[in-house]
Parts: structure tokens; sequence; C-alpha cells
């Protein structure tokens, strides 16, 4: 069931990137040839690709929290023992995880206000649609580092890595 | 206050991602001064109220398709062609078609990966040392982080609200230092086996020219479009990035269309990677101006430095210890905004502290312990990462030196801009 879940999830998310990437690429394109050649162009074209370069960025966000794949500084685990260094992986899943559902808690929060403000976008589009990115963005995130901190507190009083 | 910081740079120092610490610290901030927290998210959508940025994408893309291509075999057998016949020659193509690749595909190791190992074998077969190709190569990939349209240098531009197009005309003469500084390192190390790979023939020229057709356009239109004002940058990025979609798939086909959802798929987890990191530190940013950290920290550092030069020496070594701990894209985000101001209070040239700080950190991509290319060209050449920190020192001190020029000669930078 978790499996097939998750298998579902990797293909949304790797549809919605392709996708949207797919689509800045020809916006963006076509808003080149409009202005240069035709001396035109789409009013909202600008504001939309930068609602687009957000929703990759979140996304892109989303898929790097998959494998793991955060920037991050990591000095300290190379002098850990396997043991102790699961046990630090575990609390900072758990860390990552508390932090991501507060901001997207928060975020939450930002869009409803939007929505009951009716804040617009785009000329006249409602707002909280596009900004719902954020809390989803975010709630995905710390759900990923959640199922990453059961693993390696699995692993680590186990010793058996999944 | 010191307790919170403290536990959050032993999470840090542990692995945990950054923008996770960097989102702890700015709500932490938030909350001591009474600020919601809604702020935080607030600061984070701000990532679509910046036009340039949409560039950052669209040459991440661009970059990452480019070396799944057979593009970077052509541009060695091109620079080969080019400057083969030259004593010593294979070096200097190594350095010159490394910089040149670093600056189209945006700095993210990729160099390393496409080039390195095409290069790393032509240099052992015409009988340079193991350990000179090594250190070569691997510091051969983050060269060109100068020239334009370099990823560094867009986000630069972002943070510091400089002008892109004067960064990229400031690049060109010191990535040029570094080039010939490298290069006449690598001739004078290497006097005893001085054969050239080949003797010049137009003929080979004519045929790597022609083999190069779909490229030789690219930094053209892309260069040529930027630096005579035609373009903007992110227009210039939409048209790379199109461009290189159809003539890699369409035309030469050298990228199954099957490919393409894993290479988008790559390329925007780097997007993403980045630009979480920028969408929490402008929250922590903005937090930091309010407490008017910049102030303080510049009054701080005033009371004990008083000229330009004991400021810039500083500088440096504060840019050496920081990049290696942090990677260039978190750095730049995070420390910008706080030492653009202390520099401007010491006359510093805002173009010119772009450049110094993208030199410095350049170096970090070969400083242990977190050196990004020490890490992929260990893993890729299959060598323990002690063997290639040692095989790269030699190319390290002479960075250094001209990280030093090119600090302590601002004109250097600054000559083309009119200024």
């Amino acid at each position: 069931m978790l499996k097939t879940l998750e298998k579902i999830g990797r293909f949304l998310e790797d549809a919605t990137l392709v996708v949207m990437l797919c689509v800045l690429i020809g916006l963006a394109a076509t808003q080149i040839f409009l202005r240069n050649v035709m001396d035109t162009g789409f009013v909202w074209a600008d504001e939309l690709l930068r609602l687009l370069v957000l929703w990759l960025a979140l996304m892109g966000a989303v898929a790097a929290s998959r494998d793991d794949k955060h920037i991050r500084i990591d000095v300290l685990s190379r002098f850990l023992s396997r043991k102790w260094k699961l046990a630090a992986t575990a609390l900072l899943d758990l860390f990552t995880a508390l932090i991501c559902s507060v901001i997207a808690w928060h975020a939450a929060g930002f869009v409803m206000e939007a929505r009951e403000y009716e804040d617009t976008l785009l000329g006249g589009l409602p707002a909280w649609p596009f900004q719902s990115i954020l809390p989803i963005a975010f709630a995905l995130i710390g759900y990923r580092y959640l199922i990453f901190f059961f693993r390696h507190i699995y692993a680590a009083l186990t010793g058996v890595e999944q | 206050m010191i307790l919170v910081g403290g536990i959050l740079l032993l999470l840090a120092l542990l692995g945990a991602p950054l923008f996770v610490i960097i989102a702890a610290s700015a709500m932490w901030g938030y909350y001591r001064n009474d600020v919601d927290l809604s702020a935080l998210p607030i600061e984070v959508f701000g990532i679509a109220e910046m036009p340039v940025l949409l560039a950052i994408p669209l040459f991440t893309f661009a970059g990452y398709l480019l070396s799944e291509s057979n593009a970077p075999k052509r541009l060695v057998r091109l620079t080969g062609a080019l400057m083969g016949w030259v004593p010593g020659g294979l070096a200097i193509v190594c350095l010159a078609a490394c910089a040149f690749f670093t600056a189209f595909t945006g700095a993210s190791g990729v160099t390393i990966i496409a080039l390195g190992a095409l290069l790393y074998p032509a240099l052992k077969q015409a009988g340079y040392p193991e350990n000179f190709n090594l250190g070569l190569v691997t510091s051969s990939g983050s060269l060109g982080l100068l020239f334009a349209p370099s990823l560094p240098l867009i986000l630069y531009g972002v943070v510091a609200a400089v002008p892109i197009d004067d960064l990229f005309i400031a690049g060109v003469l010191p990535g040029l230092l570094m080039l010939v500084m490298l290069a006449g390192w690598c001739l004078w190390t290497n006097r005893a086996i001085r054969t050239p790979i080949d003797q010049f023939s137009w003929s080979e020229v004519r045929e790597a020219v022609w083999e190069t057709k779909w490229e030789i356009p690219l930094p053209i239109v892309v260069l040529g479009g930027i630096y005579s004002g035609y373009f903007a940058v992110s227009e210039a990025a939409a048209a790379t990035a199109l461009y290189v979609l159809l003539i890699d798939v369409l035309v030469l086909r050298e990228v199954a269309p099957s490919r393409l959802p894993h290479i988008m798929r790559d390329s925007m987890v780097l997007v993403g990677g980045i630009f979480i990191i920028l969408g929490m530190s402008l929250a922590s940013t903005n937090y930091m101006i309010d407490a008017e950290v910049p102030d303080k920290l510049f009054r701080f550092v005033g009371s004990y430095v008083s000229s330009q030069a004991t400021f810039l020496f500083l500088l440096i070594v504060f840019l050496l210890i920081l990049g290696a701990i942090l990677d260039i894209f978190s750095a730049l985000v995070l420390v910008v905004p706080l030492i653009l101001p202390v520099a401007q209070g010491y006359d510093v040239n805002p173009v010119h502290l772009g450049i110094i700080f993208l030199a410095a950190m350049q170096m970090g991509y070969l400083t242990p312990p977190v050196g990004l290319n020490l890490f992929i060209a260990s893993y890729r050449f299959d060598k323990s990462i002690t063997q290639i920190y040692l095989s790269t020192l030699p190319f390290l001190l002479i960075l250094l030196l001209s990280v030093f020029v090119i600090t302590y000669w601002p004109a250097l930078s600054l000559v083309m801009l009119d200024r």
C-alpha cells in the first residue's frame, strides 16, 4: 500500500517537474520571439514565468529530499561509528521534519489568509492556488524526512538497513 | 541565544540540510522579536519576485543536457586542433576546454565528469606524471567561474543587486589571468616533456570545426547577445536551453528522448537545492538587516581595521575558510548580504567584491573538508581523497596567488566598465 503510494508520488513528482520545465522553456522562448520579431508579447507571461520558477524550485527541493540530496556541510559525521552515525542521522531527520512542518503550517496560514482577502495575481486570478505550493512542498519534504527518521531508527536498533 | 546558536551549529556540522538550519535560525530570530512566523513563507514566496532567477533553471538544464551529449568530446577535439601544436599544449587544451565548459554549465561539478574522463587518459598517454594529471583535471573543473554565463556570477548579481551584465564584463580579465597563470605553471613544470600532441594542420582544424558546427553558434549568440546588450540574461538562457534541446535531441540525436525526463529531473534537483537555501536566506537576511547586523558588523570590524588593504586581506582569509566549509551557492546567498555593506564602508566596489568573492570561493572547490571537486575527482578516477588533495596543492597555490592579484588590482576587474 505505502509502496504503491510512493510509486505514484514519485511519478507525479517527476511528471510535474518535466511538464513545468517544458512549459518554462517554451513560454520563455515564445516571449523572446514575440518581443524581438513581432515587437509584442504577453503581458502575463513574465509574471507566470516567475511563478513557474518558484514552483520548479520547490518541486526540485521536494525531489532533492527523495534521495536526501540537500546541500549540507557534514564534517563531523565521518568521525562517528556506524551506530552513532545512524543515531545522529535519525536526530537530524526528526529535526528537519519538525522544522519543515512548522514552515508548512505557517505557509498554510499564509495561503488561507490570501484566500480570505481574495488576493489576486496575473491580472485577476486568485493568488492562493499559486501560493499553495509553499505548504504542499514543505509538508512533502517533512513527510519524507519523517520516513527517513523511522528507517534510520529501525536500522540503528536492528542493524538492518532497508 | 548562544545556546540555540551552538545547537544549530552542531546540527549543521553533523550534516543537517543547510536550508533547515537557516530556516530554524530565522524562525528563532522572528520568535524573539515577536514577528509572526508566517513572515518566513512570505519571504520564500519572494523567489517569484526576482525576474533574473529565471536564467538559473534554464542554464542548469542546458548544461546538464550538453554534458550528456558528445559536445565535450567535440570541444576537446576542437581545442586540440587549435592549440595542440604548442609545446605542452595538452595541459593548455585541458585548461581552456574546462574553463569554457564550466562557464556554460554553471560550475556544478559536471565538468570533471564530462571532460575529465576524456582528458585524464589523454594526459597519461602523452607522458604527463599521474599526480600532475589528477591535479590539473580536478582544479580545471572549477575554472571558468568568472566567465559569462556562469551561475554563481548570476546569483551574485541577484543577491547583491548589481547589474549582471557588469559582472559578466568584469569577470573576463581576472578569469583570463587565472588561466594564464595556471597555463604558465603547467608549461614550466613539464618543460621536460614538451612534445606537442600534434602538428598544426588546417585540415584537422577544418574537420573539427565542421564537426562542432552545431555548437559553435551557441557561444557566439549567447556571449555576443549578452555583451552587446541585445539579449537580457534570462533571454539568453531561454534561447540556450531551447537550442541545446533541439540540437541534441532532434538534429544530432545524441540524447535519447527517453533520457530527457531524467536529465530534467536531475538538473531541477540542483536548482531546488540552491533555491530553497536562497528562499530561507531571504528570510534570515531580512531579519538580520532589521536587527542591524551589517551595521554592527561594520562598526566591530571598523574598530580593529582601518585601511582598505587590511580589510581586503582579512576578507580573503575569511572567504578561504568559508569556501572550505560551504559550497559556493550557499555562501553567496548567506554571506554576501552581510559583507556587502561592510565592504562598501571600505570603498570596495560591489562589482569588484563579486569578482573577489567568486575567485576566492572557487578555491573552496579544492579545499578539504568539503571541496566538491575533490570528492567528484576521487570518485570518478577511483583515487584516495588524500592523493587528490596533494596533487591539487600546487594548483591551489597558484590560484591563491591569482586571488591576491585580483583583489589588490581592482582595475583588472573594473577597467572595461568605464568607471
